[in-house]
């Protein structure tokens, strides 16, 4: 019994003195331990944030921040975009995770719908940001900087009616082993060009079928004016042919696109283009696409962009908002009133302008269709008008709405009454029933693009290069048949392209271009897009909408640099939306000084 | 023919040489690298230490298992053994450790066999909380709970070498040594609880011989089942202490310039996307995993235990109305509903355990209609009825407690499907707030790096795992001592 005392008692004095080691372990780093306390913060008030499941990372990192400068924060975290919508219009939340693209790469996209009064997205009222962007709409790209540099120290600096976080990269991936790499282009805004992609083996563009991926199998309409989202972009892009297209920085240029070149008038109030002669419709027979020998003409460029402007002319408009700035399109006619017309940056006349680089110099300009003939000297000139003077209505000419689609066609099929339109009787042009395998098909679509869709499933659609587009040019499309998978979930689309189901990958998350780059067969490409991640606040009826000095406090809370840490390096800073447009000098730097300021001006105002 | 003690032991130390075994060559595979191919030397010298255990606890096996070893008789060679195979806790193998013990000890009461797992809870929540001396710096609190955890461990390990003298000790000593095993079990120990009931029954005259008929006494002959009240124990305990032993600032608070490193000694599991630490994260997720697993079933055992009783005793009409309207909450597939609760009103934990509990009802309710109709028919029943006995007493005082018994092990299996509902919906994001470290949300941000830092993933899936498979071990161990059959 005494020896088993004896033993016991030794195991615990082992033990205890284990613990004193313990200790000293602790008093040595109890000393130098408060880094992450922040002496100066106080208590500050409750915010809600609502974002949507995708924003995960963005909303911890926020209310990561916002906590360790004293805010409250609670997270409204929901699962879709749905629901995640109904919540904002509900005015559930302080501050909103929100993210803007500007597709047509001009600044004025960037901020007209999201802050001037009454803006499609705006919740904002404020003269003098209305004033700004109104002003700016009428200058071009060498006077514009001022304005909007002044418009983005209105909106962030004084008033703070956003919070931004950062501008992302814009990232695709690709099967090298199978498509040539000089084949695949980059675009900062535009989407995904399919016709100048080929092979590596040329002889397989004419058997093979190349494989492009979209998220969405929805598609909202095929119809270039009724939509505008992610479903569509890609294939309305790739199937009907513009006045102007956008290069991959974001210029606006005619290369690919329906016209020989285009020319802004003295004013900046009226556009030229020269079209090309040598686009053809195409349609589908027996699932192949067959030339109809319909030439995409002035006529159809007049009807498609009356149309695009014309909010009544469809049910469902989705874009007449961006088209709003056309006033009239028309067919110049006589040739000498080019002459006298002066270019809007003085370098000379329309014509010389128009005429630039053309094989055979403008002759005559026609008006039918039939008497084209570009090899003769006998041309079509378009001539828009817009409202006011708005040089940046090109942006808009190159954006998917402003495809051309054909005036015969669309007449053949659109017999419906607007006014007693009924969706459930009725299939408009463009509607995905009517490319859609089974009982409803009944292909009706007219591409004036380098594509056309044969059919589509849930599972993928298939596409066929347009027989009679730009047939003895460059632009022509290389390979003659494309499928777009539809993958809904990120993850299986790179699994997909490493298993080489599929060979092109568009949009990458940042923390997969790793495990591409280690791919022997793959390769990323990526450049700064126009994406910017902000958040917006509540501006009706909360403390956050009475308070600028509480939102600048909640602005300067922000840490940029932490986000892109998060992000592994792969995010550009951002002060605004105009941020990747235009380079204003602005940056965003966390100060916790001005947070507590701020915070104490908003105490004392209240 | 050998002493029903005697093949208890032979059948502890059998069970435990196969898991010694695995257990070491656990560590042979940890310590390859595969790209190139070589050792990793500190894993290699744990499994060498492994190796050398499980050869000698292999010997013991061959020691005890030839036909004329007794537990009650002395036995140099098997002493000694035992004595060398107990060190094997300092290298982490308590498998060893369990069966020097059993071997060690002539007699095995029931509140010896509780004993050595309350004492094996200790040292696992010591070595796992000693493991924050590594870090930056530690809790406030965290040498006070150091030390108070080793001075329970001190007076767990005292009862568990001198319990079998019990019954000489006085009465007033007696008093308060199960006084202060009773709230010893107050930082999460619930196995003092176990330990303190059997000392005080072992203590009560008469008690000593007789057959054991309990459930607390017959679950110490099923070693998978203690394995798993083990974990399921060291859970809760590491739940409870971990709020003043572990730092919260390096579970939730980001830190961008430790962002996904490797495991290493101050971050055992390696930290995520937001630099936070997942061991510290896994252990805070316990807590959550734990309490909603326990309240999502207790919450449905409770309601649906009631209905099912009230249905099945007063039958007819009340029966009816009651078990259709279950039938149309149970047509509602469960995960869906639960989806659509979350969807509707938010992801919150209280909304979480609300609505996996409603999808549970029907299925407890149904049970225990079954249990009520079958006791309801026995004479007991019937002779309180002709005393008089109004139902409520009835029903209260001799149905319900007749009729607990498969609820229980239904209870403890379901908890299993409770803690991978949780976290399923926690990955598809509709379970608790991100930020919560819960263990599906935990796996939910390992699974985004499963290529690159795959350690992200696999812990927090183990601990989910290993959680799951304790509840079901005991729960098939309940199962069992309460089956007269196996009996």
């Amino acid at each position: 019994m005494n020896k088993k005392i004896l033993s016991f008692i030794m195991a615990s004095s082992a033990l205890v003195l284990g613990a004193c080691s313990v200790q000293t372990e602790d008093e040595v780093n109890d000393s130098g331990t408060d880094t992450n306390q922040n002496v100066e913060t106080t208590e500050k008030v409750s915010l809600e944030i609502l974002g949507m499941g995708s924003n995960e990372t963005d909303m911890n990192i926020v209310r990561d921040q916002l906590i360790k400068h004293g805010f409250d924060v609670e997270l409204n975290t929901q699962p879709d975009y749905a629901s995640y919508n109904s919540q904002k219009e509900a005015g559930n939340y302080d501050l909103v995770m929100n993210s803007w693209t500007t597709v047509t790469g001009n600044p004025d996209y960037a901020v007209r719908s999201l802050f001037i009064t009454d803006g499609d997205y705006s919740t904002i009222s404020n003269d003098e940001v209305d004033r700004l962007i109104n002003e700016a709409a009428l200058e071009t790209p060498d006077n514009y900087v001022d304005t909007y540099t002044e418009l983005e120290d209105t909106l962030v600096t004084e008033n703070a009616y956003i919070v931004p976080l950062y501008n992302s990269l814009k990232a695709q991936a690709f099967n090298n082993n199978l498509l040539d790499s000089e084949s695949i282009r980059l675009s900062k805004s535009r989407a995904f060009a399919w016709e100048p992609v080929s092979f590596v083996d040329e002889a397989m563009n004419e058997t093979e079928t190349v494989m492009y991926t979209q998220t969405i199998s929805d598609l909202t309409s095929l119809d270039p004016i009724k939509a505008n989202d992610g479903s569509i972009n890609q294939l309305n892009t790739n199937m009907y042919v513009r006045l102007v297209n956008l290069s991959d920085d974001d210029q606006v240029v005619s290369d690919g696109s329906l016209s020989y070149n285009y020319a802004i008038a003295e004013g900046n109030e009226e556009y030229y283009f020269v079209l090309r002669d040598d686009i053809n419709f195409a349609k589908v027979e027996n699932d192949e696409a067959v030339d109809t020998g319909e030439m995409v003409s002035g006529q159809d460029v007049i009807y498609s962009l009356n149309r695009a402007k014309n909010p009544d002319s469809v049910p469902d408009h989705r874009t007449f908002s961006l088209h709003e700035h056309i006033d009239e399109v028309s067919l110049v006619e006589d040739l000498s009133e080019l002459e006298d017309i002066n270019l809007s940056d003085g370098s000379g006349n329309m014509l010389d302008a128009l005429g630039k680089d053309l094989d055979s110099p403008i002759e005559t300009l026609v008006e039918e269709a039939d008497d084209v003939d570009n090899a003769a000297g006998d041309y079509q000139v378009v001539k828009l008008t817009t409202t006011e003077p708005f040089p940046q209505v090109l942006n808009y000419l190159g954006h998917q709405s402003a495809g051309i689609v054909s005036q015969k066609q669309l007449e053949a099929v659109n017999t419906y009454d607007i006014d007693s339109f009924d969706l459930n009787e009725d299939v408009p042009y463009g509607d995905q029933r009517a490319v859609t395998e089974g009982d409803s098909y009944d292909n009706h679509l007219y591409a004036s693009g380098p594509y056309i869709m044969l059919k589509k499933n849930d599972y993928e659609a298939t596409f066929q290069r347009n027989p009679g587009y730009m047939t003895n040019s460059d632009h022509s499309a290389n390979i003659k048949n494309a499928s777009v998978r539809f993958i809904s979930d990120e993850d299986s689309a790179l699994s997909a392209l490493r298993a080489e189901e599929i060979h092109f990958l568009y949009g990458l998350n940042e923390t997969k271009y790793d495990i591409v780059e280690e791919e022997d067969n793959l390769e990323l490409q990526s450049m700064p897009s126009n994406g910017v991640s902000y958040m917006g606040f509540n501006m009706d009826d909360r403390e956050v909408s009475e308070s600028k000095d509480l939102r600048k406090s909640i602005l300067y809370a922000i840490s940029q640099e932490e986000i892109n840490s998060a992000y592994e390096g792969n995010k550009l800073k951002a002060y605004s939306t105009l941020s990747p447009l235009i380079d204003t000098g602005n940056e965003l730097t966390a100060d916790p000084q001005k947070v507590e300021d701020f915070y104490e001006a908003y105490l004392e105002n209240q | 023919m050998k002493s029903y003690q005697t093949r208890q032991t032979v059948n502890q130390v059998r069970f435990n040489n196969g898991l010694t075994w695995a257990w070491s060559a656990l560590f042979l595979l940890l310590s390859i690298q595969w790209q190139p191919v070589s050792l990793k030397m500190p894993l290699f010298y744990m499994f060498i230490a492994q190796f050398v255990f499980s050869i000698l606890h292999q010997t013991l096996l061959k020691s005890v298992s030839v036909k004329g070893y007794h537990s009650e008789k002395k036995n140099k060679k098997v002493k000694l053994l035992s004595i060398i195979l107990l060190f094997g806790i300092f290298s982490g193998n308590i498998f060893t450790f369990i069966s020097g013990l059993v071997t060690l000890k002539k007699s095995k009461s029931t509140a010896f066999i509780y004993s050595i797992y309350m004492v094996l809870v200790d040292v696992l929540v010591i070595s796992v909380t000693a493991m924050n001396v590594f870090k930056p710096f530690v809790a406030e609190s965290f040498l006070t709970i150091m030390y108070v955890l080793i001075s329970l461990l001190l007076f767990h390990s005292f009862i568990l070498v001198f319990g079998d003298k019990w019954h000489g000790w006085h009465n007033n000593i007696k008093r308060i040594v199960l006084v202060l095993l009773a709230l010893s079990s107050l930082i999460g120990n619930v196995l003092t609880l176990f330990v303190a009931v059997s000392l005080y029954k072992e203590g009560i005259a008469g008690q000593k011989g007789k057959r054991k008929t309990s459930i607390r006494e017959k679950l110490v002959r099923n070693q998978a089942a203690l394995l798993g009240l083990l974990f399921i124990t060291f859970l809760i305990t590491i739940s409870v202490t971990s709020n003043f032993s572990f730092s919260q600032s390096f579970s939730e608070s980001n830190n961008y310039n430790i962002i996904l490193q490797e495991p290493s000694l101050i971050y055992p599991f390696g930290t995520d996307n937001f630099g936070r630490d997942v061991f510290s994260r896994i252990i805070f997720g316990a807590q959550i995993s734990l309490s909603v697993g326990l309240l999502s079933t207790v919450i449905p055992l409770m309601i649906g235990g009631t209905l099912g009783a009230i249905s099945a005793y007063y039958g007819s009409r009340t029966d009816n109305i009651i078990m259709r309207l279950l039938d149309v909450l149970y047509a509602i597939p469960g995960m869906l509903l639960a989806i659509t609760i979350v969807a509707a009103f938010g992801a919150s934990t209280t909304n979480l355990i609300i609505a996996l509990s409603l999808g549970a009802i029907p299925s407890y309710a149904r049970t225990m209609r079954a249990n009520v109709l079958q006791v309801v028919n026995y004479e007991y029943v019937e002779a309180a009825h002709a005393l008089g006995q109004g139902n409520w007493w009835i029903i209260r005082k001799h149905v319900v407690p007749n009729a607990l018994a498969p609820m229980i092990v239904r209870a403890t299996l379901t908890i299993g499907i409770a803690v991978i509902s949780t976290s399923s919906l926690s990955y598809l994001g509709l379970g608790v707030e991100a930020h919560v470290p819960e263990w599906g949300n935990i796996l939910r941000i390992g699974s985004k790096y499963l290529e690159t830092n795959p350690y992200l993933a696999i812990y927090p899936g183990l601990a989910i795992i290993l959680l799951v498979l304790s509840f079901n071990f005991l729960g098939d161990g309940i199962r069992d001592a309460n089956d007269p059959h196996v009996n």
